[in-house]
């Protein structure tokens, strides 16, 4: 069942809540206006967390067979759907959401091409300075300047580099066409967005990696909010992706595959998935069930035989540092998969002189 | 799939079931001090090789590729967030705040300002702190607040009698040569644990101690979770050698338990000198036969 707000008429925005229709053109995320429009207004504060909390469904108990259940399937399924591609002595397959997305999304078309690095676009930018913005307002609770704070958050992570070097170049006008929006998008961000209890254990970027097969295949995620304490009783963990384009089949996917590696990595699921649309002020829940997570192995089964089939696809970590990060060199790649307990390691290890 | 923090900490809090013997950790040390000088050698005088649990780690993995050494230090979040981490999460034991998300900013803030006023750097980050603004500061108290949460929400607290240590000093032991090698140990908790049944509480405790590492464990890992009583022992070879090492990986849901036997020892100490000819390696281009070196 897919929840959204959008279906909402409920007339509860706080005061000041600066959700305006925008009749912008040129939006650089593309799409049609935000549905914000008419009768509808975007939830906010105490009913956008109420949206996230409450979910009409009884929470999954805690159930280590569960767990089990899927990594059995799991390894199963790869053992017939990867054969002998499976080897635990070489580097894992890493299986993320966005080698999924597009191993899932005709991978035959895509073997040759679509894979590597994508090029720098606004709305690249735009998601990742409002990804950074997102973590700020639950960090701290509050936003600068926009651009000043997301562009500062952005520039001392050394993988984000390239995408602040390729910001700063940016023409005039589509500089100023970044920096609308992202103003926009972040002013109804922190209008709307609920301050979160520290007692729900906020977790920003929280990486998820689980590893099958001996190790031979890892998944891996990383996600923009957790909130809610892991390994109790009863499912507590809700997951909260950010999206500041437009709303995407995938989006979808990706929340089910948080979910499924959420599911097999703690005893319990998270009991909620979402994705929040800072574009809109929309927000997609979907809670999480058996079938859910059933369907998002199968989904996962089908992928990894669709990245299996292209050439150089199963090439997936390289250590890139001492200090830094495994880095995803594969398809979908330019993002690192996670960082790993070497960047606890601020002393330079190794030779000294 | 994660145990609980109840199951992990009775495990980390157990009586110890075993004890390092005198004669073994004389005998790993001699061997390093005899074995490591020789990896070492060919390596440009005055030089060091630096091992840590996080160099060993690297590799171990199934393609370790490169070690590198070389790269200038810059400050990033993610050199703070242990250090910050550690604090919040004690200032939490201490009854200051209620959660990580609540401490990691109160606790940075007065760092900073407890350097801007006297100079002293608890943490060494300080400076640079200082230096950020709101969307670059904030950053860094995120990555603090999730990784001190995570390892919040990985013990049982309240299972503690004696208050456990939270990071503190490396552990180091240095062998002394030409060139030499220094081996640093660092663990996020360190705990007392109750005398092992029929032994008094007079001497020294027995100290359990908890290393949180982000990936999956590999195989091999105990191994890797031995070197860190290796060098504790090494280190303070009048107390007794930790009893037990808990190596959690959070971002995986997988802890593992070893036990630090006179065996651990002995393989945490060829781990050291397969370690050290590694990055020697990786320096100098690999020796003609690597096998003569660690004397297998």
């Amino acid at each position: 069942m897919l929840v959204t707000d959008i279906d909402s008429r409920r007339g509860d925005r706080p005061a000041g809540s600066p959700c305006r229709p925008s009749a912008r053109s040129g939006r650089p995320n593309g799409g049609p206006e935000p549905r914000a429009t008419g009768s509808w207004t975007p939830l906010a504060g105490e009913a956008l967390l109420d949206r996230l909390r409450f979910t009409g469904r009884p929470r999954s108990p805690a159930d280590p067979a569960r767990a089990d259940g899927l990594r059995r399937c799991l390894e199963q399924g790869l053992g017939l759907v990867l054969g002998p591609a499976l080897q635990v002595d070489r580097a894992p397959l890493v299986i993320t959401k966005g080698r999924l997305n597009q191993a899932t999304a005709g991978a035959g078309d895509q073997c040759g091409a679509g894979f590597g690095e994508r090029p720098f676009t606004v709305a690249i930018a735009c998601g990742a300075l409002i990804d950074a913005l997102f973590r700020q307002l639950v960090t701290i609770g509050s936003i600068g300047d926009p651009m000043a704070d997301g562009l500062a958050a952005l520039a001392i992570d050394d993988r984000q580099a390239p995408l602040v070097a390729w910001i700063d170049r940016l023409p005039g006008a589509q500089h100023r066409l970044l920096a609308d929006e992202v103003r926009r998008q972040a002013s109804n961000l922190a209008a709307r967005w609920p301050a979160l209890h520290p007692g729900w254990l906020p977790r920003t970027e929280e990486s998820m990696r689980v590893g099958l097969v001996g190790g031979a295949v890892e998944l891996s995620a990383r996600v923009d909010l957790a909130v809610g304490r892991p390994g109790l009783e009863v499912a507590s963990v809700a997951i909260v992706e950010v999206k500041s384009g437009m709303r995407r089949p995938e989006h979808r996917h990706d929340l089910h595959f948080y979910a499924l590696v959420e599911a097999l990595r703690n005893p319990a699921p998270p009991f909620v998935v979402a994705t929040y649309y800072t574009r809109t002020g929309e927000l997609d829940v979907e809670p999480v069930d058996d079938e859910l997570l059933a369907s998002a192995a199968r989904r996962t089964l089908a992928g990894a035989g669709a990245l299996v089939r292209c050439p150089d696809q199963t090439t997936s970590t390289s250590p890139a540092a001492v200090g830094g990060d495994e880095t995803c060199t594969g398809l979908h790649c330019g993002r690192p998969v996670g960082p790993t307990a070497q960047d606890d390691e601020p002393a330079s290890a190794g030779r000294a002189a | 799939m994660a145990a609980p923090a109840e199951v992990i900490t009775a495990a980390l809090l157990a009586p110890a079931t075993a004890e390092v013997s005198v004669e073994t950790r004389l005998a790993v040390r001699d061997r390093l001090l005899a074995a490591a000088p020789g990896l070492v050698e060919r390596l440009p005088p005055g030089e060091q090789v630096v091992l840590t649990i996080a160099l060993l780690r690297q590799l171990g993995r199934a393609t370790p590729g490169p070690v590198r050494t070389d790269e200038p230090f810059a400050w990033k979040p993610a050199f703070v967030r242990r250090s910050l981490g550690l604090a919040a999460v004690e200032a939490c034991l201490a009854h200051r705040f209620r959660a990580p998300a609540e401490a990691v900013g109160p606790v940075a803030a007065q760092a900073v300002a407890e350097w801007e006023r006297s100079g002293w750097r608890t943490f060494h980050w300080e400076p640079w702190l200082a230096t950020l603004g709101g969307g670059a500061r904030s950053a860094v108290l995120a990555e603090a607040t999730t990784w001190a949460s995570t390892l919040w929400t990985s013990l049982d607290w309240g299972q503690f009698r004696d208050p456990p240590r939270l990071g503190g000093p490396d552990d180091q032991w240095v062998c002394a040569a030409s060139r030499t090698v220094r081996l640093k140990g660092r663990s996020e908790v360190r705990a007392f644990l109750p005398a092992r049944p029929g032994r008094s509480r007079a001497g020294p405790l027995a100290t359990a101690m908890v290393s949180m590492a982000g990936g999956t464990p590999r195989p091999g890992c105990e191994v890797g979770l031995g070197y860190l009583a290796l060098v504790a022992a090494l280190r303070s070879p009048s107390r007794p050698a930790p009893a037990r090492v808990i190596g959690i990986w959070p971002d995986a849901g997988q802890h593992r338990v070893v036990d630090v036997t006179d065996r651990l020892l002995m393989d945490a100490g060829e781990l050291v000198l397969t370690g050290v000819a590694a990055v020697v390696d990786s320096t100098t281009g690999p020796s003609v036969d690597p096998a003569v070196s660690f004397g297998a």
